[in-house]
């Protein structure tokens, strides 16, 4: 038993946090939320030296499952999640939250879990008790946070559910080999495994859950939510569907369109949401991209984007503590109560914007270079418009109208001590990440390719950068000087979401309604009906039903995940 | 979720500020902020040329690809995103209640005053 404790390092996290939920002392859950991560990282460092030794397999109702597969793509997700686990303890330490503390554990622990688990059964368990911890950190948001978690929770249950008929119909085609491999859309289930990965990646039309609940959640759990849902499905996609060429243009839109909903919005922790959209969509397209170079930027941008846009995160955070509010037209002037968390915040604009000597300089331009060395034309110009766009939300906005613009009279203190150096840390990480002696050369040292050469600090690529952002301010500037820069202004921005929150809670309403009319006519046709679904249900489902040819532990798996979606899908509905 | 918020309505009192922050009220000078539009303009005359003497790789170039063109790209691109703005406002913006979701009480943002540099 202890011997499965210690296979995958995430297992250590997740019983730290089920310790915490019993730990009456903050100092002591504390201590376990900062120490988990820490001792997790020395496993994979210790696991990572004889990968074999630690691969890890236990056999469960007939079926094998991997617990712990090490290479050098998930020993840097592991690596990057713990160091995002230790940063998000030290900015969380004012918060006295056994919930919090908890769920915060369990959740970072299933994320690593599921990057170092090496069948498609159990990463569907982690992946699934990620989505049931972080949801409590959704909830701990406030009132309007309630019916935005139970959104989350349902469209990330339907994500798990998606995986797991995926996971099924691949495994049945290739004799009942669960193993996490390449998919691709030509295999069967491989089309479920891709919305399930790209629910939780936020794709065009399935991301609004991101934009939803992470501006809702508490001020730590915003930047602890940032840093693992999606990045564990980032790893899922790129295990998968490495070279699949729909995810290059699916991650050259998803580049793109946020940008012009972050220019219009006022709440600036959901300009970052949709901020963390964009970068998602450089790294899936370079997955779809696939080249060794891609893959490489991929790698190294996810642990640039870990750490920048938790600072950023992070930074609003301590501006919504002490001010109570993100929204840019509340805010301003901050930069006299709040100089370090200014420069803090600029760093990591900075760092997001690509500036040379920051991180997202030697990452983005990798995945950047894969896009040119494939003559992908479209794409290339589609991430550089998106790299100016970046530098218009992020670079510019986010910093602009917190702590600059005009000046809201907001008087308040400093950031907490630990948020300083959460913070502080993250900006030195930004900067070391980016460092032209030693830094980026010991990130490229962790990358999964270590035969291809990439410079990152060529004269080219300085110079053409800088020109790309100077001119980007140079327009934020004369559209300023010329008052055509819109002012932020307080309202609700529609998306994608419009159809479920507004046009099907209103469809719904009707069926209700008509159904309510109807149901003293249409009892004896009612009757027919779900006599005839119970039976292609039992068809399908039961001991005898084609589902349990080739499911893994029977009909229980699949019925617990069909009545799983069931019962969200009526909570959900019932609280629109 | 604010804790201990000063609304300097007035915004006469500069005892408030950071003392870190004293020496750089100088950012919010009126003036300052009129001639920002230089940093950039300086920035683009060192680097448009630069491209001369740093040009691309010829064998892995876009077709776009001259000595300017990523100035170009940025700016067109930045100000596309901007001016857009305005129409995709009117088009998506509704009250913020839409959802019928809890507002935050609007904070009267206190009149533009110009701060004095205090060494």
């Amino acid at each position: 038993m202890i011997d499965i404790l210690l296979s995958n390092p995430g297992f250590i996290i997740i019983l730290a946090g089920m310790l915490c939920a019993l730990i009456p002392i903050s100092e002591i859950r504390k201590f376990l939320v900062g120490a988990a991560p820490i001792a997790a990282a020395y496993m994979i460092f210790t696991a990572f030296k004889d990968a074999e030794a630690a691969r890890t397999v236990i056999s469960v109702g007939g079926q094998d499952m991997t617990l712990m597969r090490i290479d050098r793509l998930s020993m840097l997700w592991g690596y990057v999640f713990c160091l995002a686990g230790v940063l998000n303890a030290i900015y969380g330490l004012h918060e006295k939250c056994k919930l919090t503390d908890s769920s915060a554990l369990i959740y970072m622990g299933a994320a690593v879990a599921g990057v170092f688990a090496g069948d498609f059964l159990t990463l569907f368990i982690f992946w699934e008790l990620a989505a049931l911890s972080s949801v409590m950190l959704v909830w701990k948001g406030g009132e309007n946070a309630f019916p935005a978690g139970i959104r989350y929770l349902a469209i990330h249950v339907l994500s798990g559910v998606l995986l797991l008929a995926g996971a099924v119909m691949f495994a049945r085609a290739n004799g009942g080999d669960f193993t996490i491999q390449h998919v691709g859309l030509e295999n069967k289930g491989g089309l479920l495994l891709l919305l399930a990965m790209g629910i939780k990646c936020g794709f065009p039309f399935l991301h609004n859950w991101i934009q939803d609940a992470y501006p809702k959640a508490s001020i730590t759990g915003t930047v602890i939510l940032s840093a693992f849902t999606t990045k564990l499905a980032l790893y899922a996609l790129a295990r998968c569907f490495a070279g699949e060429d729909i995810l290059i243009y699916i991650g050259a839109i998803m580049t793109c369109f946020p940008v012009f909903f972050a220019v219009i919005e006022n709440d600036l922790r959901r300009v970052l949401s949709y901020s963390l959209n964009n970068q998602l969509g450089f790294m899936v397209c370079g997955i779809g991209l696939g080249t060794q170079l891609a893959m490489n930027g991929v790698a190294a941008h996810l642990a640039a984007d870990v750490i920048f846009k938790g600072l950023l995160f992070m930074s609003m955070g301590a501006v919504m503590l002490r001010t109570g509010t993100a929204k840019a037209s509340e805010l301003g002037g901050l930069f006299r109560s709040m100089p370090l968390t200014t420069v803090f915040c600029l760093i990591g604009a900075g760092s997001i914007a690509a500036f040379p000597l920051l991180s997202a300089f030697v990452t983005k331009s990798m995945i950047i270079t894969a896009a040119l060395y494939e003559h992908e034309w479209i794409v290339l110009a589609m991430l550089l418009f998106a790299s100016a766009g970046v530098m218009e939300h992020s670079g510019i906005k986010v910093p602009y109208f917190t702590f600059f613009s005009h000046d809201s009279g907001k008087r308040v203190k400093e950031a907490p001590w630990n948020m300083l150096v959460a913070m502080g840390l993250a900006s030195l990480l930004c900067i070391f990440f980016a460092f032209p002696w030693g830094g980026y050369q010991f990130l490229y040292s962790l990358l999964p390719y270590q035969d291809v050469h990439y410079e990152p600090y060529t004269g080219n690529h300085v110079v053409t950068q800088l020109q790309l952002l100077f001119a980007a301010m140079l327009a934020f500037a004369a559209l300023k000087k010329w008052k055509v820069y819109p002012d932020e202004r307080r309202a609700e921005i529609l998306d994608f979401d419009w159809t479920y929150r507004r046009l099907g809670k209103n469809i719904v309403l009707w069926i209700d309604a008509m159904w309510t009319r109807l149901s003293a006519n249409m009892s004896v046709i009612r009757g027919r009906f779900f006599d005839s679904a119970g039976k292609k249900l039992y068809n399908f489902f039961s001991p005898a039903g084609a589902m349990s040819a080739s499911a893994p532990s029977g009909l229980s798996a699949v019925l617990t995940g069909g009545m799983l979606v069931v019962l969200f899908a009526v909570i959900y509905l019932s609280r629109l | 979720m604010a804790d201990d918020v000063t609304t300097d309505t007035h915004n006469q009192s500069d005892d408030l500020t950071h003392p870190l922050a004293r020496k750089f009220l100088w950012l919010a000078d009126e003036k300052v902020i009129q001639n920002f539009i230089w940093l950039p303009i300086i920035g683009l005359a060192v680097t448009i040329p630069l491209a001369f003497v740093y040009p691309f790789d010829e064998g892995h170039k876009a077709p776009w690809d001259f000595f300017a063109s990523w100035a170009i790209i940025g700016f067109v691109a930045y100000s596309f995103v901007v001016l857009s703005a305005e129409p995709l406002f009117r088009l998506l913006s509704r009250k913020e209640n839409y959802y019928g979701e809890e507002v935050e009480p609007e904070v009267i943002v206190a009149p533009k005053v110009e701060v004095h540099h205090h060494d």
